[in-house]
Formats: structure tokens, sequence, C-alpha cells
């Protein structure tokens, strides 16, 4: 097994520090009764029925070590050493390490706790704890932490090919023109294409066709092209939150410096770290909507004319970090519903009782099988309603799902959401620019 | 001597409970004094009352949230909060009664010896079937049914064994007083206590002093309470607080984000 833990036995551990987290985080540990409501819905447990993994069996054993640092009954203390309380061990907190990161951060076990433990927090910051212990991130995951402080990008690709994509589109006519750089001329809506969008070809499309919408609707818009770095998503999950704030305090300035009224974003785990994670640490002077937000707004301002009919039966997957985290559920489905010949229809899971495609929080890094058999349970709910094309609004929940897709060889096919938006304004099923004439009336 | 409702308190009674209150606030000063070792940020958004009040009344008195998986659940837990709040309201009146009131004092004598007395035993009655009749179904899907979603360890079993001693330590000492004082005016009002003493003169068991299990009821609650702050049943005060600091964060960014909602695109 990669994660498997190396066994220092019996070899007293570091403290682990819980100055991070908040007095509400440590009685939330206290809060949890065990009730077990999250071991029916947690996507990981599902895979792996080991009870350290469960939401419950990780509050319980990091509530153990803290009782066991700083409790009545701590071993070196009198009641302690009465009860042959033994301190806490290498070995112990290593496989709480790795049972912690079994997880994707997919945000279910808030929505059924009968507490409404606030739980990706708390898993965040206990996380927080583990890797300025030092037993944090799993080795599997450390690869991402380092490539995003020395490439700005958790896939190891150099800064300086970031916007290479622009420039092959162009040549390749699936765009008009390369978007503009905004740090030279001023937009009104900064495009932040995220690192899976600008270095991932096989999602490349998420980009393209958010171009061309854009440009198709008239918006006046821009990207930071190699200027743009990762939102530090990847660091917040993992536990680095020292790298996280360094990174989201240089992008906060970087944002409010370029005067934009909005920032739009086709990813939901960059929608998700830039609307709800920096807010925790700085202001910012615009408002950050999600792709399919824009779309809401840009079709029913009349700037997008949907007028070419798209005869498919869908079904849409609510990104974790876009829907439970975030809170936009309504407006894919509004997309999905305002195109024309699209035949809707929803999971059994939906929503915030949606299930994860497990590619979140580090999981698919440290635990790529269990992401697989993640992926395959959300892609046969899929199936099962019929559907011929399974729709979802990010990147990574794309490249999540198509491992899901190709593992179970099923026959659906994955698209993002800005995909059929694009077949729907163009009246093409393959990206490419928009002929000079073709536009929404008026602006 | 004071008395209490059917017993003497005796000095022994007062030491117990004071030894109990140690171990109790020892318990609970170390808890907060783990919890105040956490310096990172509680709430990021405005304090919503109206939204705590509504979530006490609907999540933490009412507890619907658990009724949305599962009604037996709601059932079993709500029986036991209610029964387990209601009986300690009953222990508290009484001690106030007992140890605070003047003996001779108006309050004292409606309570203690004449119509009083009836809704104490209604009362307990009450609040003790609940509690019962919780912990029956606990019981049943922990150790009989075996709940898929359940993982028993030491900490859930001491709780449920602790709680049935004290409440059919109650209903014993009940049914012995009543199978002692057959007669007596009260008898119909203690509804289930004399459905325990049918039972017992059914099944032949002779008439015991009620005391003994006056004691040890009073006994497993007093060391039950000591271990609160140690055990799961801490989570009567932990749960509480987390599902209003829940509902206040929501209701806080619910208002935060429809102020500044989209504006730059809707507001132009």
């Amino acid at each position: 097994m990669e994660n498997e833990v190396k066994i220092d036995k019996g070899t007293k551990a570091r403290e682990i520090k819980i100055e991070n987290l908040s007095m509400r985080q440590l009685l939330e540990l206290d809060a949890c009764t065990r009730c077990g409501e999250c071991s029916n819905w947690c996507p990981a447990y599902e895979q792996d029925e080991r009870e350290p993994i469960n939401p419950r069996g990780r509050a319980h054993a990091f509530r153990s070590i803290i009782r066991r640092q700083y409790g009545l009954f701590r071993p070196e203390s009198f009641l302690g050493k009465l009860l042959g309380k033994q301190p806490v061990t290498e070995e112990e907190i290593k496989q709480i390490a790795a049972d912690l990161y079994e997880c994707s951060t997919c945000k279910q076990c808030h929505y059924v706790c009968p507490v409404s433990i606030d739980t990706v927090e708390l898993w965040e910051a206990i996380r927080r704890s583990i890797v300025e212990a030092g037993y944090g991130p799993l080795d599997s995951q450390k690869d991402l932490v380092t490539s995003v402080k020395s490439y700005d990008n958790p896939w190891r690709q150099p800064r300086s090919s970031r916007a290479r994509w622009t420039k092959v589109a162009k040549k390749k006519k699936r765009i008009k023109e390369e978007p503009k750089d905004i740090s030279k001329n001023k937009a009104e809506v900064l495009y932040f294409v995220g690192c899976t969008g600008s270095y991932d070809v096989n999602v490349e499309e998420v980009a393209l066709n958010t171009v061309n919408i854009f440009e198709y609707s008239h918006t006046d818009f821009g990207i930071l092209g190699n200027k743009e770095r990762c939102c530090g998503s990847v660091l917040q999950r993992m536990g680095d939150h020292e790298s996280f704030e360094k990174i989201a305090k240089e992008n906060i300035q970087q944002f409010n410096d370029l005067g934009i009224k909005t920032l739009v974003t086709s990813c939901a785990g960059c929608f998700k770290t830039i609307k709800e994670d920096y807010a925790k640490v700085g202001a910012v002077n615009f408002d950050i909507m999600h792709t399919a937000e824009y779309l809401v707004y840009l079709i029913k301002s009349g700037k997008l004319e949907l007028k070419h009919e798209v005869k498919m039966k869908v079904t849409y997957h609510d990104p974790c970090h876009l829907g439970r985290h975030s809170g936009v559920y309504d407006a894919p489905r509004e997309v999905l519903r305002l195109i024309p010949g699209i035949e809707f229809v929803e999971m059994e899971r939906s929503r915030e009782y949606s299930r994860c495609c497990g590619a979140g929080g580090g999981l698919k890094a440290g635990y790529p099988d269990i992401q697989n058999k993640i992926s395959q349970t959300r892609v046969s709910d899929a199936l099962a309603t019929g559907a011929s094309e399974l729709i979802s609004a990010c990147p990574f929940c794309y490249q999540g799902l198509k491992v899901g897709i190709q593992a179970a060889e099923a026959p659906i096919t994955m698209r993002d959401i800005t995909e059929l938006v694009y077949m729907s304004m163009s009246g093409k099923t393959e990206t490419e620019a928009p002929a000079a004439d073709e536009g929404a009336e008026g602006e | 001597m004071r008395h209490y409702l059917y017993f003497e308190a005796t000095v022994a009674l007062y030491i117990l409970t004071v030894i109990t209150f140690i171990f109790f606030f020892a318990g609970v000063f170390v808890t907060l004094a783990i919890w105040r070792r956490g310096k990172a940020k509680n709430l990021y958004h405005k304090v919503g009352i109206a939204a705590m009040v509504k979530a006490f009344i609907l999540n933490v008195i009412l507890q619907l949230q658990i009724i949305k998986f599962s009604f037996i659940r709601w059932f079993m837990h709500f029986c036991i909060f209610i029964g387990f709040i209601g009986l300690l309201a009953l222990t508290a009146w009484e001690a106030f009664l007992a140890d605070i009131m003047p003996a001779n004092s108006a309050l004292v004598r409606v309570f203690f010896n004449n119509g009083g007395k009836l809704i104490l035993d209604v009362w307990g009655e009450i609040f003790g079937t609940m509690l019962l009749a919780g912990l029956i179904v606990a019981v049943l899907r922990r150790y009989v049914f075996r709940a898929a979603q359940l993982d028993t360890i030491l900490k859930d079993t001491a709780s449920i064994v602790l709680l049935l001693i004290i409440t059919l330590s109650g209903f014993i000492a009940e049914a012995f007083r009543l199978m002692a004082a057959a007669g007596s005016p009260d008898l119909a009002y203690s509804f289930v206590g004399l459905a325990f003493a049918k039972i017992f003169e059914a099944g032949g068991i002779p008439v015991m002093n009620y005391k003994v299990f006056v004691w040890i009821h009073g006994l497993v609650a007093m060391f039950f309470i000591a271990l609160i702050p140690f055990s799961k049943m801490w989570h009567a005060f932990a749960s509480p607080i987390e599902v209003l600091l829940d509902a206040s964060e929501k209701a806080g960014k619910h208002e935060a984000e429809a102020h500044s909602a989209q504006c730059s695109v809707s507001c132009s």
C-alpha cells in the first residue's frame, strides 16, 4: 500500500499543538456523539470500511490524542499513572495522519451530522497541526505541495507555459484571439483559469469554451496568463496553512490591484478557495462568481443567446466545492434548463447529498485506488439515470469522474457545463473560434 | 435532619454530593482549559441571535434534524434527552425545597406534605418513563438489532448501563415504597411505579426496603454526574453549543452574501 505507515513502535511522539484550532473546533471534537450517521454517507468509508477513516473515527482519535496530551489523565499526571495511561507514540500519530488524509474533504459529513459539526474546517485545522508537528502530508502528497511552492501549480509545470494553451488554441483556430492580459489592459472581468484548466490538455475544453462564450457575449474580460498563480487550494487542503496564507495574500493583492468588478472561475476548487478561504485571510474589492453563475447572468441579460438545440439526456454532478462548500446548486441547473433540447435528469443523490467524485482533498494523490472506486460509484449513479452525458462544473471533477468512466468502461460521456453552452450558442460540437459575425446582438 | 420527599438527607449524602461535584467541576475545568488552548477565530460572521433561537427550539429541544434520517432514532434520543433533563430538574427542585427553602415555608409544605407532592410523583413518572423508553430503544438498536452505523466502545455501553441502573432503580424504589404503603392516596399518581409493584407482586417478589434502591439510585446518579465531563455524556453540553454556533454562522454567511451577491453584474 502506497501510504503504509512506517512504524516507530513505542517512540514518544512530538507534541501535536492545537493552538491553530479554534475553541469551537476543540468543542466540536467533544460534540461528536459517535452516532455514526457520517459513516452512512462518507465516500471514502464506503470504499474502505475502516473505522478510523470515517469522520466519527477521525474525531475520536484526535480527541484521544488531545486528552492524553492535556487531559486530567495524561500519562505523566498522578491520575494518569494510577490508570496506567501511555504516552502518544509516533506510530499512533502516523496512523492518524494516514487516516486523516484518506478523505476528499467533500463535506458530506457536515450536512448529515445531527450536530452540524463544521467537519472539513476541522479536518483541515487538524491536518495543519499534523503538518506543523512534521507528520504530514503523506509522502505521495508532498509532491503537490512542493510543486505549488516551486512552480505556482501542483502539476510541476513551468510558470512560463501557463498560458501556452491560449497560443495553441489561437493557432488551431479554436479561439479567435488570445484573451487580453488583464494586468496590462484593464477589463471588468478576470477569468481565473486555474491550474488544471491551464495545464491539463484533457480538460482544456473548459477554458476554451469559456473564452469563446465570453467572446461571443462581448464580455469585457481578460486573463492573467503566465502571471496567474495557483489559488493555493492544494496547500490549504493538505494542511500547509502558512504557505497557503502567503499565496492567498499575494493573490488578493494582485487581484485587488487589477480594478476588476468580477472574478470568474470555472474551477469549483478555485472558486471555493478564493470565495470562502481568502475571506479569512484578507478583503477583496470585487465579486467572485463561478462560471455557472456568470452564465446565468449572461443568458438572462440577453448577452448570450442559446439558439441551437442540444438533443442530449444529461445528468449533473454537483462538485463538492461548488455545492456543499459554497452553496451553488441552482445556477448550473438553471443553465441546463435554459439550453433548448436538453433533457435533464437528477441523480438519486444530488445537491447537498451529492456523492463525491473522490478527486479533492488530496485523496486522488494520496489514495488513487480509493478515488478510482469512489469515482466508479458516482458514475454508476449517473448511469442509473439513463443519461448519455455526465455534466459537471469543475475541471478537477471532470478529471476525477473520467477516471471512473474509463475504469468502468461506462457508456457515458463526461462534459463540462460550458461545453453544452458552447454547443447551444454556436450550433457546433467541436470547439472552434466564433466567426467574425457571430455573437449576441448588441451588448 | 432534613428530609427529602421520601428519605432522609444524611451527612454521607452531602459528602458524596460534594465529591461528585469536585470531580465534575475538575473535569469541566480541564475540558475548558483544553478548549481555551484554541487560538483561531471561532466565528467569521455576525452573531445571528434569531437563527440561534430558532435552532435552539428546532434542533436542540425538538431535535428535528434527526427525524429526517430516522424516526426511531429521533424518538430514542428525544426521550433520553427530555427524560433526563426532566428528572434532573425534579432532583434540583427537590434539593432546592429540602436544602435551601425553610422547612416551614409554604412552598415546602405544598410540595412535601400536600397536593404538590402528587405533582412531583407525576413529574417523576412521566420523565422516568420517557428515559426508560429511550433507553430500551437504545439497547435494542445497539445490542439486539446491531444497527450497521453503530460502533460500540466502552463509553457507549457505560453511558447506557449507568442510565439504565439509575432509571430502573428509581422505579424499583418507587414500587417497593408503594407496596409497603398500600392504600396510600398517591398510588394513582405513581402509575409506572405501581405497574412495577404489580409485576413484583405477581412474581411473588417480597417487599424490600425501598431506601436501598433510593441509595443505589443516588450513588449511581452521582457517579454518572461525576463522569459527565470525561464521558460521552459531555456532548449534552458541547453539542447544543455547536448547533447554535453553526446556525449563527450559516445565518451570518447568508446575510453577508445577500448584501454583496454578485452586485457587479446584477447591479449593472
